[in-house]
């Protein structure tokens, strides 16, 4: 076919596929490579502007991406006196999916809007935040992409285009690095992670963008929920935190009271919330929020390793449970070896 | 009414210690029916009527088989257990192609895919909608209560700063939020039905997928390092008698943050 059979040449080794390739050729010219470059950020919009994690993770995306930042958001008319705020953290081009059916959240649809979006510029990574949105639209992305994601994680390394992604193991006593094989790589952050940069006003490209699938769902009712009474236990500065050893509800009165004396939020381990004491707002741990206050005040909490990964960060710990053999007392500043209920009633009483 | 319940075995993490060095010790731990796929199974179990079948599923060790008869002994009528020694070092996107394989090949036409939010001992919480996304189906997550009226589901899903009530077509996936504190006591009668109960092995070759499209070979995340996180802490250990002397103790702390 190509009339070399039997010639002197042996560059081709004598194939007579057309298909094949010289040998080393492909790695001569590199031409197996990726040309994905950039990072996509996928950016909730909230009632009263662009969400926190949004921000911190455009902050963090700029100062480790030296291709171009871009971001993907949805929604209608109120977004576009966001753009100055968004181009502002460092966006290049920002896709806006202006679509009246999806002004309400659809993660099917959403999901492949950001595939759509994905393969139009390539990038090497993508960002989304570990809100229950992000939590639940970034494993569809992946999926349909058949690419790698790890989720909630807590730093962001890249080395060139390649993403190396830290999150905390086995209830937070380890620390494991995670790369993705292929590009795009895919992460959500958990938010609070990183710090929100500062807001400056900026200039870029938006584009809109248009759902072109059909797959909607049928939504009955969508119904704002109020915002958790009190303030946000991971922006306190002293936590007094409930456990599984305050048998009585009638102590979590005791603890309020003694919260607003001091100053302090009152938060609690898993066990509470299962019996449904507490709100899950005010769960820290694993499952529930992250905190690092200046002093964190254990009642009653045996310490399991999912309860320590979300306080590790904390500044002192002053722990009170009766069990001696209880794990918390392991990383505790102070361990007070007494009754949770009795030293609650007794602090509020000398306050 | 045909429904699909996936689990996972975990190790009991509450049980789970860390020793003097702050690592963990694992030895000993028992393994457990993860509370969410138990909160999830406990839900479908509640709207199942005459004639509707449960059938749950996992993947993992032969070990894993506990899980399922906690499942059966629970009220799931049949169990699937997905074990290979090519299944091992799965990440979410390995498992998600091996149980959307599972499906594609023995329960297609299922009502319902139900899942449970995560995994107590992973966290990641991907597998649910990894699967929905390769079934090419709707998905639905952070359920908290799921109605049947008739032929149609209802489901209300919490997503922490909205609440929404949604229609569910059939073969979605169900994602359940919920966990169920005390548990589930299973009756004698399921107890005696869990002992007996029939465990479908099915390998990889059963599934239909090929040797790098599972386990360590096909996944697409690669753990390539750990740092063990120390905490040093000054740990000052007071035995108290009166709890007013804790009171004070407490209160010079809370002076010293200012």
């Amino acid at each position: 076919m190509s009339g070399c059979e039997g010639g002197s040449c042996s560059t081709c080794g004598g194939s007579d596929d057309p298909d094949r390739l010289p040998p080393g050729m492909l790695k001569m010219y590199d031409v197996n490579q990726s040309t994905a470059d950039g990072i996509l950020v996928f950016l909730e919009a909230e009632a009263n502007g662009l969400s926190d994690v949004g921000a911190e993770i455009l902050g963090k995306a700029r100062s480790i991406c030296d291709g171009r930042l871009f971001a993907v958001v949805f929604g209608g008319l109120e977004i576009k006196p966001l753009y100055p705020e968004i181009f502002g953290y460092g966006v290049d081009t920002l896709y806006h999916v202006r679509d009246k059916r999806l002004e309400t959240y659809v993660p099917e649809a959403y999901a492949a809007c950001v595939c759509e979006v994905i393969a139009r510029i390539e990038p090497a990574i993508v960002l989304f935040g570990a809100t229950p949105k992000g939590r639940e639209l970034a494993p569809r992305v992946a999926s349909s992409l058949g690419r790698g994601l790890t989720a909630d994680c807590t730093d962001l390394r890249t080395d060139g285009r390649k993403l190396t992604a830290t999150r905390p193991a086995f209830g937070g006593t380890l620390m494991a690095d995670i790369d993705c094989v292929g590009f795009p790589q895919l992460a959500t952050v958990r938010p609070g992670t990183f710090p929100k940069p500062e807001r400056k006003e900026g200039q870029g490209t938006a584009i809109y963008w248009q759902y072109t699938g059909d797959v909607l769902k049928e939504i009955v009712s969508d119904v704002p929920l109020p915002p958790s009474e009190g303030g946000d236990i991971r922006d306190a500065r002293i936590l007094i935190s409930l456990g599984d050893g305050i048998r009585d509800r009638s102590l979590i009165d005791v603890a309020e009271s003694v919260a607003r004396k001091m100053g302090a939020e009152v938060s609690c381990s898993r066990a509470l919330v299962e019996k449904g004491w507490m709100p899950r707002s005010r769960q820290v741990g694993m499952s529930g929020r992250t905190v690092a206050p200046d002093l964190y005040i254990a009642f009653g909490i045996s310490g399991a390793v999912q309860h320590r990964a979300g306080m590790m960060g904390a500044g002192k710990v002053v722990a009170v449970n009766r069990d001696a053999d209880a794990p918390i007392h392991g990383f505790a500043d102070l361990s007070l070896l007494a009754d949770a209920g009795e030293v609650l009633r007794a602090l509020d009483r000398s306050l | 009414m045909r429904f699909v319940v996936f689990v996972k075995q975990v190790p009991d993490t509450m049980a789970v210690r860390l020793d003097g060095n702050g690592s963990l010790v694992r030895d000993g731990v028992p393994a457990i029916l993860n509370p969410y796929c138990e909160s999830a199974l406990s839900h479908i179990l509640s709207i199942k009527n005459e004639g509707d079948t449960v059938a749950a599923v996992t993947m993992g060790p032969q070990k894993a088989a506990d899980a399922l008869r906690r499942c059966v002994e629970l009220g799931a009528d049949e169990a699937y257990l997905l074990s290979d020694r090519d299944f091992a070092g799965a990440d979410t996107w390995a498992t998600s192609r091996a149980l959307a394989a599972f499906v594609g090949k023995y329960e297609p036409d299922a009502d319902l895919y139900v899942f449970g939010r995560q995994a107590i001992d992973g966290d990641t919480g991907q597998v649910p909608y990894e699967v929905a996304g390769l079934l090419d189906v709707q998905q639905f997550a952070y359920v908290r209560a799921l109605a049947k009226d008739g032929d149609t589901f209802t489901a209300v899903q919490d997503y922490e700063s909205f609440e929404r009530a949604a229609k569910v077509p059939r073969r979605s996936v169900v994602s359940f939020g919920t966990v169920d504190p005390s548990g589930m006591l299973p009756t004698v009668e399921g107890y005696r039905r869990g002992k007996a109960a029939e465990i479908k092995v099915l390998g990889r070759v059963d599934i239909g997928l090929g040797l790098y499209s599972v386990g360590l070979k096909g996944s697409v995340t690669k753990i390539v390092g750990t740092d063990s996180v120390k905490a040093a802490r000054r740990n000052m250990k007071v035995e108290i008698t009166d709890p007013n002397i804790a009171a004070e103790l407490i209160i010079k702390e809370r002076r010293a943050v200012g």
